[in-house]
């Protein structure tokens, strides 16, 4: 991709780096050591990487440390950025990888499901606050329900899958672009995002 | 036409092509059992929407904002900084990475040869045990870490644990000059807080020692932990007084960013003028007295003040 920006349907990001500044000289000029430089491609980016990386793991804590993973990955690893893409593709590949092994460990560890509460939920699900949440009890333990049948199934794809289909259903991305950041051809991208919409449908039947 | 699947489900993720949208578009107009996949197909989106959005709140954005900072503030004085610092330059340098990897290996391998263990005869020491006399006058460059010191207050004695070039325990007195130098040079130079205390506590029975109280004074005004810059006030106060003292006492006063540490040295101050009447400090006293912001180090030196003014204690 050759623009400044992935192409993000509805998601732009408005904070503004220094003025006078586009953001091929605040790459450089962070590749060069400036470290105010290198903040204001964090700010740019990290509320939306931090968004990706709670949805991806089950708690803030675990969020926060993907975050800083990515972005000390990414920090020790500018002065090998090439130009060869947009620095949002190279960002987003950094933050897709550490994604990726995060699940990959977790299955490894067989935690898929993650531990579970008296109540029969995964306990992610009480450790993020809901927006939806009314007083009304039943409605709540309802939208818990839905929530932990959807994390099930997301659960359940490949870290590959996952994270296009996270990308491309929550994030609004274009297959074209999250072909980019995993440095593929758009068709198998494509490839990738049906069969994870086969294994949430199948997953998900009885509620669709 | 013959619909897939993957073209239906890239169809309600508007992934397709113009072209392609528009036959599926035709195909589904005429067959039920393709448009009832594209309905279950968005229906199974909108089950997919009702999960809770799981929004960062400003507070954890802050925070790992916040641990990111120090992160890399870390980064920037530890040794990556030092690779990252020099690495670029290899590739202008040299002709292929190749080049740059053959450069590494034979860097690594000429400071394995200088570094290699080496025996040495030395004749022993009677301040040193007989392990301690397979290395000849260890410097602290030479030390990989500290695991233990060991002061015995009742034979004056001090036993240090290290690995150098090889585990070494090195025992003797602060007479020794050898003994000394890696406790002086352990104390300003090593980073384990833990082991800088033991070290403190070894050097205390040398305060008569000019490179001792440099390395006290110097921990007082600049060791990283205040438990440590304490500990050092403690045994300055054993020292015998000087301006370098004063000077060290009256600056840690006014500028330590510990109130702890202030306090402690203002007692030191407050205690040595009103014990031997230092008229001398009470242009110093008075100054605290009016313009430190901590309330307790105001009183105290105003009372020190008006105690050497009247003479009585």
């Amino acid at each position: 991709m050759d623009g400044a920006c992935l192409e993000l349907s509805g998601k732009r990001v408005t904070e503004d780096l220094p003025s006078g500044s586009d953001e091929l000289t605040i790459v450089r000029r962070a590749q060069a050591g400036d470290r105010a430089a290198f903040d204001a491609l964090v700010r740019r980016y990290d509320r939306e990487i931090l968004q990706l990386a709670l949805r991806v793991v089950r708690s803030e804590d675990e969020a926060s440390e993907l975050y800083q993973e990515a972005f000390l990955k990414v920090y020790r690893s500018l002065s090998r950025f090439r130009f060869e893409s947009s620095f949002s593709t190279w960002l987003y590949r950094v933050v897709m990888n550490v994604c990726m092994d995060h699940l990959r460990r977790r299955q490894r560890r067989k935690e898929v499901q993650g531990p579970v509460a008296e109540d029969g939920q995964p306990e992610f699900f009480q450790t993020i606050a809901e927006e939806r949440a009314t007083l009304d009890p039943a409605r709540t333990l309802h939208s818990k329900e839905i929530d932990g049948r959807i994390r099930a199934a997301l659960n359940a794809l490949s870290p590959r899958e996952r994270m296009v289909f996270e990308l491309r259903h929550y994030d609004g991305m274009k297959l074209r672009a999250i072909g980019r950041i995993c440095g593929t051809t758009e068709a198998t991208v494509k490839n990738c995002l049906f069969r994870a919409t086969q294994k949430l449908r199948t997953a998900l039947v009885d509620m669709i | 036409m013959n619909c897939s699947e993957e073209s239906l489900a890239l169809y309600v993720y508007d992934e397709l092509a113009p072209s392609e949208r528009q036959a599926v578009e035709a195909h589904i107009s005429e067959c039920g059992a393709c448009r009832e996949r594209v309905a279950t197909l968005q229906r199974l989106q909108g089950v997919l929407d009702q999960r809770a959005a799981s929004q960062a709140a400003p507070e954890l954005l802050i925070r790992a904002r916040l641990k990111l900072e120090d992160s890399l503030d870390a980064e920037q004085v530890g040794w990556r900084s030092l690779i990252a610092d020099w690495l670029p330059l290899l590739p202008g340098a040299l002709p292929s990475r190749l080049a740059a990897t053959v450069l590494l290996l034979a860097l690594g391998f000429g400071v394995g040869w200088i570094l290699r263990p080496r025996v040495r005869s030395a004749p022993n020491s009677a301040g040193l045990s007989t392990r301690a006399a397979s290395l000849v006058g260890p410097n602290f460059d030479q030390i990989s870490s500290i695991t233990q010191v060991q002061p015995d207050p009742q034979t004056e004695q001090v036993r240090i644990t290290l690995n150098a070039e090889h585990h070494v325990t090195l025992e003797g007195s602060l007479d020794d000059p050898r003994i000394r130098d890696i406790l002086v040079d352990a104390l300003k130079r090593y980073d384990n807080a833990g082991i800088r205390l033991d070290t403190l506590e070894a050097l205390q029975q040398g305060t008569n020692d000019p490179s001792v109280q440099d390395a006290l004074l110097y921990a007082l005004q600049r060791d990283p932990n205040a438990g440590v810059r304490l500990q050092a006030l403690s045994y300055v106060r054993q020292m015998s007084w000087s301006p370098k003292v004063q000077k060290a006492l009256v600056d840690v006063a006014r500028g330590d960013g510990n109130p702890g540490v202030r306090v402690a040295a203002i007692n030191a101050l407050v205690s040595h003028a009103v014990s031997q009447r230092e008229q001398s400090l009470v242009p110093v006293l008075e100054n605290f007295s009016q313009n430190d912001p901590n309330n307790y180090i105001r009183m105290r030196a105003l009372a020190a003040v008006h105690e050497l003014a009247s003479g009585q204690p």
